[in-house]
């Protein structure tokens, strides 16, 4: 799998116009070099080896940390990709843990009490969550708690000068709590579906029978089954950490990955956005791996094959 | 609705006129339409009918299980605990004292072990929390009781066994395994729907024994739904037959075997083979089809596939008493009964 | 002993068994989909703002005075008035008739990807399940890597490869959405598979491909049904992302998201609400209505739901 991936990102590679030295070297280098030089440089670098070679030498190369240039910045790749990582990763993990935790709560609470007041609400709100666009939901946000409110600041991560952490946490909140609130919605809808499908089935019955306590019946015997499927997605979720965050990354203007590609593709730096899907793929295939943990973990069924 | 009053003294549970209507996709089905019969102490009572006729039904809602959207219209269930008479279809569903009856003094058995057990559970724990669920025992003495249990029903290696889970046993081991849940806390009545059906002929052979010996040495009542009339001849000391919602006779095994007074119930023992009877022996399959819930013939519910019938039909026939011990719902019984 | 107390749910049970002991309930019972879905209050509710909204995008040049591209700088950044119900814009163009306009095209990406989308799905889907094997092996792998990115990013990648334009952008969805609807329709035909009456067809010699697409086919197509509702709405949603980040469909042709566009600019998201804040909003109200007609249709269809 692994293996297929690189190996259409590389060909995307391949497909980028215009030469593969201009990404493949620092800019200083190629700025007073001769044509001849250039020449040379070429046939150092592989360029005018087959394909397969060239595949293998690039996979060597980006192992050992070597992601190329950026073609509008000149920055190298790598640098650029770990700077703005940090703050993807802190948007991402603030939204992810306060959806995942909100929405199993809610999803939960909403289908133990089925058919009630709350659980009409928290459906509606819950439909509502998944239907509006994110980036208007943030806009809506900024117009009404930055412009209107003033109570937080409109965009951006930090001032300059600024490094600490409780620095950044104004800046956080709002494109966190949008982000996390409208993951919240989906979150809640599966949950609720996950509990609502275990407190159906037969051994919800079987438990009854045996004179047990409503709460013992659906918490005990429903829930744990239905937490199965649930933290099943958390493992399904974890790619967003770094991608999902693009929109709102925009919105806010927050420095991430996420605004990183998305300027990457508006000015076709494939190389830039070429290592930013490889990234992708990484993180998905750890969470592929993480999601099979999970289940093992939690299904005895599974373990013991 | 008077049924046998000699033996009143007798039965443990008793049913009289239970009306039970569904109310899915917006629809009223009459699923048990006056049903009464007597679980009596010590005995085996089958139920047995076609599928749909009800007999799960009238067993959950002893239980007081029956599903959301459904209820008990009209009718009593009554049981005749030590303390004295308890009306079941007057208490709250899942309230206290329902609750103390279920798994205590009544207990029920489903028919797939495999999924009516909690797949993420161990079959100890699901067992000792039925007993911790009833008695004062400590976990210890739970542990050690469920591991009698288990050896009791006949199940090899339990101190081992008990740490598994469902998946980890045979069809015919966790059938066994449910059945020692069920009796852990030594239930008066035990209910089981269809405990059979899903597994091989030899296995079922091995869970008939076991029930026969838990009748003997427990001194519990059953009440077995099955719709098969092999089943009934195995373990039955009484036998109901219901059809689309009614009892249509009900009596001892023998008077039923060997004189029944009803067309459904005649009908019924002609389209099973007997052993013993040979390769020749005729098998008539009962004409007709049940008939749609919702689309019910009048009066009598079988008449559109009686032999019997007459106008006199279309009006629901009362309820005969043959003997002390046998009755039966058909104007013409005694034609019935008389073409042997 | 506990006396019973008559619930909320016991009047509308009594209602009902009265309804049935009259005989009212009886010739209803034909479409129990249709009556479940009809009984459905949100499903209803959506399913009337979704057709309005769908019709005024149809209806616009007679509804709307304006054309949606007629610049006029002189009343440029007006707020609503009667004469321009939105207001008009940055360059003076009527906002409403951009957004009835525009939802002709969102709505236009948003059901033909779906379509597109499941068309594929199910063709590949019904017949690589049914015949199984290499091809069938082949096609999930290929659908778990395409399914396996969050799609906003393969579908920006793709962008980034082949360019904007509309087409472009459905063939996009498409591509990368047509997996679910392909996995979905082949765990349905790999259930009916097993099932006796295909093991029939089969031996009365009947042609493969008339089995799969006209005898198990129709079994499968509820659920498929589902998908395609959810799914235009996922990818009404999507299609706003991509353009209100500049990267969807290009400007000269004006759908929800490019509208949108224009509020990235601050001084319209203070001062100029009228130009972003509606087109946000119905989009939002169309796609909820259009997941509340597929929740309907989800939980109508659906055997094991108890209405």
């Amino acid at each position: 799998m692994l293996f297929i991936i690189t190996f259409l990102v590389f060909l995307g590679l391949e497909l980028t116009p215009g030469d593969a030295v201009s990404y493949m070297v620092s800019p200083e280098a190629l700025a007073n070099i001769s044509q001849q030089s250039l020449e040379q440089l070429r046939d150092s670098l592989g360029l005018n080896d087959p394909f397969i070679v060239r595949y293998f030498k690039w996979i060597r190369g980006v192992l050992k940390g070597d992601f190329g240039y950026s073609l509008s910045s000149g920055v190298p790749i790598y640098k650029i990709v770990f700077d703005r990582l940090s703050a993807t990763l802190e948007l991402s993990i603030t939204a992810l843990l306060i959806s995942t935790f909100l929405g199993s709560i809610l999803g939960i609470i909403s289908a133990l009490k089925k058919g009630s007041v709350l659980d009409n609400m928290l459906t509606f709100f819950g439909m509502i969550g998944v239907s509006i666009p994110q980036f208007f939901f943030g806009l809506v946000a900024i117009l009404i708690f930055s412009l209107r409110l003033g109570w937080l600041p409109v965009g951006g991560r930090l001032l300059p000068g600024r490094e600490a952490f409780l620095d950044t946490l104004p800046y956080l909140i709002l494109p966190s709590l949008v982000l996390g609130l409208t993951m919240t919605a989906g979150v809640m809808r599966y949950a609720r579906g996950s509990m609502l499908e275990a407190v159906n089935k037969e051994y919800i019955r079987t438990a009854r029978s045996k004179g047990l306590s409503e709460w013992r019946v659906k918490l005990i015997h429903g829930l744990r089954v239905a937490l199965s499927p649930i933290v099943v997605l958390i493992g399904f979720r974890l790619p967003m950490l770094i991608g999902g965050s693009v929109v709102i990354e925009q919105v806010f203007q927050w420095p991430g990955i996420g605004r990183e590609f998305v300027s990457a593709v508006r000015f076709q730096n494939t190389p830039l956005v070429m290592m930013i899907a490889l990234l992708f793929v990484l993180v998905m295939l750890i969470s592929s791996f993480l999601i099979d943990l999970f289940i093992a973990m939690l299904d005895p069924r599974i373990r013991l094959e | 609705m008077i049924v046998n009053r000699a033996m009143n003294d007798n039965a443990i549970i008793t049913v009289d006129n239970l009306k039970i209507y569904f109310y899915t996709n917006q629809r009223c089905n009459k699923a048990v339409n006056g049903v009464s019969l007597k679980i009596k102490k010590g005995r085996t009572l089958c139920l047995v009918g076609e599928s749909g006729c009800g007999k799960s039904t009238t067993a959950l809602s002893i239980m007081r299980l029956l599903p959301e959207l459904s209820r008990i219209e009209e009718g009593k269930i009554i049981y005749h605990s030590d303390e004295g008479d308890i009306r079941i279809d007057q208490l709250k569903k899942n309230g206290k004292k329902m609750r103390s009856l279920r798994g205590s003094d009544i207990a029920m058995i489903f028919q797939d072990p495999m999924i009516a057990l909690n797949p993420v559970y161990t079959i100890g724990f699901q067992i000792i929390e039925n007993i911790r669920c009833h008695t004062n025992m400590t976990k210890k003495e739970a542990k050690q009781r469920a591991i009698e249990l288990l050896k009791d029903m006949g199940i090899p290696l339990p101190e081992q066994r008990i740490n598994e889970y469902p998946h980890q046993y045979s069809g015919g081991m966790r059938q066994r395994a449910m059945i020692a849940m069920a009796m852990s806390c030594n239930p008066k009545v035990l209910i089981a729907d269809e405990p059979t059906t899903s597994l091989d002929v030899t296995i079922q052979a091995q869970i008939f024994e076991l029930m026969k010996k838990l009748k003997e040495k427990r001194e519990a009542s059953i009440m077995l739904i099955t719709h098969d009339m092999g089943v009934v001849a195995e373990l039955a000391d009484d036998v109901v037959v219901m059809y689309m919602g009614n009892i249509v006779e009900s009596g001892t095994l023998e008077e039923i075997f060997k004189s029944p007074t009803h067309p459904y119930t005649k009908a019924l023992l002609k389209s099973i083979p007997v052993l013993g009877r040979g390769k020749n022996q005729e098998i008539e399959p009962i004409r007709g089809i049940t008939p749609d819930p919702f689309k019910r013939p009048k009066g009598c519910q079988f008449n559109p596939r009686c032999d019997y019938y007459t106008d006199k039909c279309f009006k629901m026939p009362d309820n005969f008493e043959v003997t002390d011990t046998h009755s039966v719902r058909c104007w013409y019984y005694k034609k019935v009964s008389g073409n042997e | 002993m506990e006396s019973v107390k008559k619930t909320k749910l016991d009047k509308k049970m009594d209602i009902i068994k009265q309804k049935e002991e009259v005989g009212l309930l009886e010739n209803k019972s034909q479409n129990r989909a249709l009556r479940r879905f009809l009984n459905n209050k949100l499903a209803v509710i959506g399913l009337i703002i979704s057709i309005i909204i769908l019709l005024a995008a149809i209806f616009a040049p007679i509804i709307c005075k304006y054309f949606p591209q007629r610049v006029d700088i002189l009343n440029r950044l007006q707020p609503p008035s009667l004469e321009h119900i939105f207001g008009t814009d940055k360059i003076g163009r009527d906002v409403f008739a951009r957004v009835l306009y525009g939802g002709r095209v969102s709505i236009f990406v948003g059901i033909g990807s779906a379509l597109g989308a499941a068309i594929i799905g199910v063709l590949i889907g019904s017949y690589a399940g049914y015949k199984g094997g290499l091809i069938d092996e082949i096609v999930m792998r290929i659908s778990e890597i395409m399914m396996s990115f969050p799609q906003i990013v393969l579908v920006l990648l793709v962008v980034s490869i082949v360019g904007q334009s509309l087409w472009n952008l459905i063939v996009i969805f498409i591509l990368t959405g047509w997996g679910s609807i392909y996995r979905m329709t082949r765990a349905k035909i790999l259930s009916i598979r097993e099932e006796e009456y295909v093991l029939a067809l089969k031996a009365f010699g009947l042609n493969d491909i008339i089995i799969c697409y006209k005898h198990m086919l129709p079994n499968a197509l509820g659920p498929v049904l589902v998908n395609i509702t959810l799914s235009t709405a996922m990818f009404i949603l999507q299609e706003a992302a991509l353009s209100f980040l500049g990267l969807g469909v290009p400007f000269n042709i004006p759908t929800w998201g490019n509208i949108l566009n224009m509020a990235q600019d601050i001084s319209v998201l203070k001062e100029n609400w009228w130009i972003w804040l509606p087109v946000g909003t119905v989009i939002s109200l169309f796609v909820m209505s259009v997941n509340f007609i597929g929740d309907g249709l989800r939980d109508s269809i659906d055997p094991t739901q108890q209405g």
